[in-house]
């Protein structure tokens, strides 16, 4: 999720050119540029970097579709919102059951839905799209198969041919509905570019060039009152780096982004007409190449220096000067302690702690036999307690990370090197294992259900050993009971089994440490406020407002707002 | 005759020098571009599984076997004019994507080019004809321009002129909220050089510095010349003596110095590109390099050298015309 931001932030270019802007403070004033055309429109930068490539394929396993392809202009069953806890909100799915052993999954199909060219669409294309993903490889992300059949008019049943219930977000949240009539023409559909997207979201393609492309309001929508859309246009824009969207923003250009801006809270003083929210959901933590029976080495292999790496964090000023303070304090047990706080067992994985406690990342190292050496760092068997850490270099606030890290791990005797490389190098050498430390994020799956990244990031299927290449996790951590817990999670939707499983996984990584937490990284939008009214704000997430690709909640966003004075 | 068959098969091997070359380099890069994907999907919040690894694979295809089967296949279809499918614009041609990006760098860097040289060769010719005259004084300071890191002057540039006074656009190729449609209209161009006046005084100021320096010391040796004093002793015009005789010989180095220039046109210039937000190659390389699109980079670079090759080419000829003493054996 950090990527696009990070992106941004790349480049002795950008940094200066913050630098610059903040010295100048703002001279912006907020000129609004209306728009020629029909009624209102509203500008999105949706982090895009040079040209757009006219893709609108909602398939497309790479993501490679607009970022308005899915959610905007194409709908999924239902939305699961990762922003905040509760039930996933009803779209072309009017409500599901799962039978007893999660094997059928029945679903009711919303009625009286008209594709954006004005036919109908009906169970036929739900079941049409379902199994097409299913089929075909190339589209099947999960690597499970299904079969959806249509039972009557409003009802679609998918069967499983094992316990599916962790399939739920995917194939509800995540699988764009498609008309058959049209896709069933399109022989390879990874490869279209689909150019000419029919859907049935709020908004339909109008033009395209690629420098820019403009959405109006699909007349076709099957909201009503508040659910349709009410603003008439909305625009996409592509902008090189951060410095650009600053400026975007600051002069009214672009009214909904999400960029990490360091000067944002001066920014919002400065315009009363902008806001923005933070939904911070990343855990960024120090990786660790843990496990040396899958052929990690290195100081780091040694559970009691990743916990004294953990106890010497001083997390209060890595968030200031890193995160300029928008982070939020992260949980060890990995998950998120506001949306995922029912599912964190002991009060005790709440929180990190925010200060250092240099003593006892000492104590816990002495215990674990390392000595304190002549010149302040510890040793063990004459080898220093020497450690290097992997971060891509232009990713400021990770850079800050590093260096601030290494001035506090010093004071616990703890040796730090920091390896700044290329954003290639760094996933190679993360993939294959050849790391001892690298900071990176912790992802949340497609819905906030703490099984994904306890699968992802844990589990021995998503590894390998140290020269081949781990899928997610890349610690190459493996624990029996852990693995065993997270099938276990797979296979019940049983709330107590669920508990029960989430203690045993978070008993072992809190003791483990295979990832040492730092903080939940800030997600940070914003919106202006002289065009349209409604958007999201710190207190009302309706949906996860992050205008990046592969967001499902920009489609709720953008039938939320209002045009000013309407 | 000879001359031109000898430059013609020495361009034949350059050229396939420049491919080989182009197929060796992004494979000696770390990194492969499944990773990258994968990276980018997990970070989106999607699901990914030891399987998804097996799908993209699968979507992308290709890549894999031995380097000369590799090598064989890539040869084959450059041939057929086939770059590949980009993996940044995902599932678009090569050919399209650099298609989309040419022309805005070709118009930019290429008119910013000629009009540096134009105004520097003539500045330089002025000030070697009349030297120690107020124009010397220029010469440190469009050097000093040359010197400033580029990156630097532009960022100053955009502060001063589209954010303290906001005269320019600070980013973009032309005016999209206005809902123009590339084409020739004059609407469009006009926003096109509106939108393009600013990185191009960029690339001007910081250029400009060599051009007449070069052109104004050719000058002074030039007019050391014989041919110079013969000339003026039939009592021709100096306005003639001055450009017929001195600066047409003195400008000779500084063609082949345009010549190069205006082949590396097509790489654009990544950094005001960069900072301009301007949809060119520069920005496309960029982003290629930092999401392993082996085949845009391929692409991208073959286009430049191939530009560079060919512009070479054309001024060989045309230097083989201007100065009959390079065809002389």
């Amino acid at each position: 999720m950090t990527t696009t931001r990070k992106r941004l932030l790349l480049g002795a270019a950008a940094l200066a050119a913050s630098a610059a802007l903040a010295l100048s403070g703002c001279s912006g004033s907020s000129s609004s540029t209306s728009t020629s055309g029909a009624g209102s429109t509203v500008t999105v930068f949706s982090g895009q970097v040079g040209n757009f490539t006219e893709n609108f394929n909602p398939l497309s396993p790479t993501g490679s579709g607009l970022q308005p392809t899915n959610g905007v202009i194409y709908e999924p069953l239902f939305y699961y919102n990762k922003a905040k806890a509760g039930n996933p909100v009803p779209l072309l799915g009017t409500s599901f059951t799962w039978n007893d052993d999660g094997t059928e999954l029945t679903v009711k199909v919303r009625q009286g839905v008209k594709w954006s060219d004005g036919k109908p669409e009906t169970a036929d294309d739900v079941v049409y799209t379902l199994n097409l993903v299913s089929n075909n490889p190339a589209l099947n992300t999960s690597g499970q198969k299904w079969v959806a059949k249509k039972t009557d008019d409003s009802t679609v049943v998918i069967d499983f041919p094992k316990t599916a219930f962790t399939l739920e977000p995917q194939i509800l949240g995540n699988e764009p509905i498609v008309p058959e009539r049209i896709w069933k023409n399109i022989s390879d559909p990874t490869k279209t570019t689909n150019t000419n997207p029919v859907g049935t979201g709020p908004y339909m393609l109008k033009s395209f060039t690629p420098q820019s492309f403009l959405l109006v309001k699909n007349p076709n929508y099957w909201g009503t009152g508040d659910s349709a859309p009410k603003v008439s246009q909305v625009r996409y824009i592509s902008l090189s780096n951060a410095d650009a969207a600053t400026s975007a923003l600051q002069q009214g250009q672009v009214d909904y982004m999400g960029s990490f801006l360091p000067t944002l809270k001066s920014i919002m003083s400065q315009h009363k007409n902008l806001s923005y929210s933070n939904s911070p959901q990343a855990t960024t933590a120090l990786f660790t190449c843990s496990n040396p029976d899958l052929g990690c080495t290195g100081p780091q292999t040694d559970p009691a220096v990743r916990q004294a790496l953990y106890y010497a964090m001083d997390r209060t000023q890595l968030s200031n000067q890193a995160a300029a303070g928008f982070s939020a304090p992260a949980s060890p047990s990995l998950i998120l302690n506001t949306v995922n706080k029912d599912q964190i067992t002991s009060p005790d994985y709440l929180k990190t702690p925010q200060s250092a406690d240099v003593a006892k990342a000492k104590s816990l190292l002495e215990a674990a036999g390392w000595t304190l050496g002549s010149k302040g760092y510890y040793e063990k068997d004459g080898k220093e307690l020497d450690l290097s850490v992997n971060v891509v270099s232009g990713w400021t606030d990770y850079d800050t990370i590093c260096t601030l890290l290494q001035g506090q791990f010093k004071k616990a005797g703890i040796k730090l090197a920091v390896n700044q490389v290329a954003q290639n190098a760094w996933t190679q050498a993360e993939v294959s294992g050849k790391y001892q430390l690298s900071v990176n994020s912790i992802n949340m799956g497609p819905s906030s259900n703490p099984y994904f990244q306890y699968n992802q990031y844990l589990s021995t299927a998503a590894t390998a050993k140290v020269g081949g290449s781990a899928t997610t996790n890349v610690s190459r951590y493996s624990n029996p009971a852990v693995d065993a817990a997270i099938s276990s999670l797979a296979s019940t939707n049983d709330e107590g089994k669920e508990q029960a499983a989430y203690k045993t996984i978070q008993d072992a990584i809190v003791k483990d440490m295979p990832y040492v937490p730092v903080y939940v990284n800030s997600a940070l939008a914003e919106y202006n406020n002289s065009h349209a009214t409604g958007w999201p704000s710190q207190d009302n997430q309706y949906a996860f407002p992050l205008p990046w690709g592969g967001n499902w909640g920009v489609g709720i966003v953008l039938k939320t707002i209002r045009p000013v004075g309407k | 005759m000879r001359f031109y068959l000898q430059k013609v098969g020495f361009y034949v091997v350059a050229i396939w020098a420049a491919i080989t070359i182009n197929f060796v380099i992004p494979r000696l890069m770390p990194g492969n571009p499944v990773d990258v994907i994968i990276s980018k999907m997990g970070a989106a919040g999607q699901t990914v599984t030891p399987q998804t690894r097996h799908a993209i694979e699968v979507a992308l295809g290709g890549g894999s076997g031995p380097w000369w089967q590799q090598y064989g296949a890539y040869l084959a279809n450059l041939a057929h004019g086939d770059l590949g499918v980009s993996l940044v614009a995902y599932p678009e041609k090569v050919s399209t994507v650099i298609g989309q990006a040419l022309p805005w760098t070709i118009a930019l860097v290429g008119l910013a080019t000629v009009i540096s040289f134009i105004i520097g060769i003539g500045l330089g010719t002025f000030a070697g004809w009349k030297r120690g005259s107020w124009l010397d004084n220029l010469i440190p300071v469009t050097t000093m321009f040359q010197a400033v890191p580029y990156f630097w002057l532009a960022l100053i540039l955009l502060l001063l002129l589209s954010r303290v006074v906001q005269w320019f656009p600070f980013a973009g190729g032309y005016d999209v909220n206005s809902g123009l449609m590339p084409g020739f209209s004059l609407q469009f161009v006009g926003s096109a050089l509106y939108y393009g006046f600013l990185p191009a005084l960029t690339i001007v100021l910081s250029s400009i510095g060599g051009w007449m320096l070069g052109m104004r010391n050719m000058m002074v040796s030039t007019l050391s010349e014989d041919y110079i004093v013969t000339a003026e002793a039939k009592g021709l015009k100096p306005s003639r003596v001055r450009m017929t005789y001195a600066a047409r010989n003195a400008v000779l180095p500084s063609l082949s110095g345009f010549a190069i220039s205006l082949g590396f046109v097509v790489a654009g210039s990544i950094v005001t590109e960069q900072v301009f937000s301007y949809p060119g190659i520069g920005q496309l390389l960029f982003s290629a390099v930092s999401n392993n699109d082996y085949a845009l980079m391929q692409g991208v670079f073959l286009v430049i050298s191939l530009s560079v090759l060919a512009a070479n080419l054309v001024v060989d000829v045309l230097y083989g015309l201007i100065d009959p003493r390079t065809r002389a054996r």
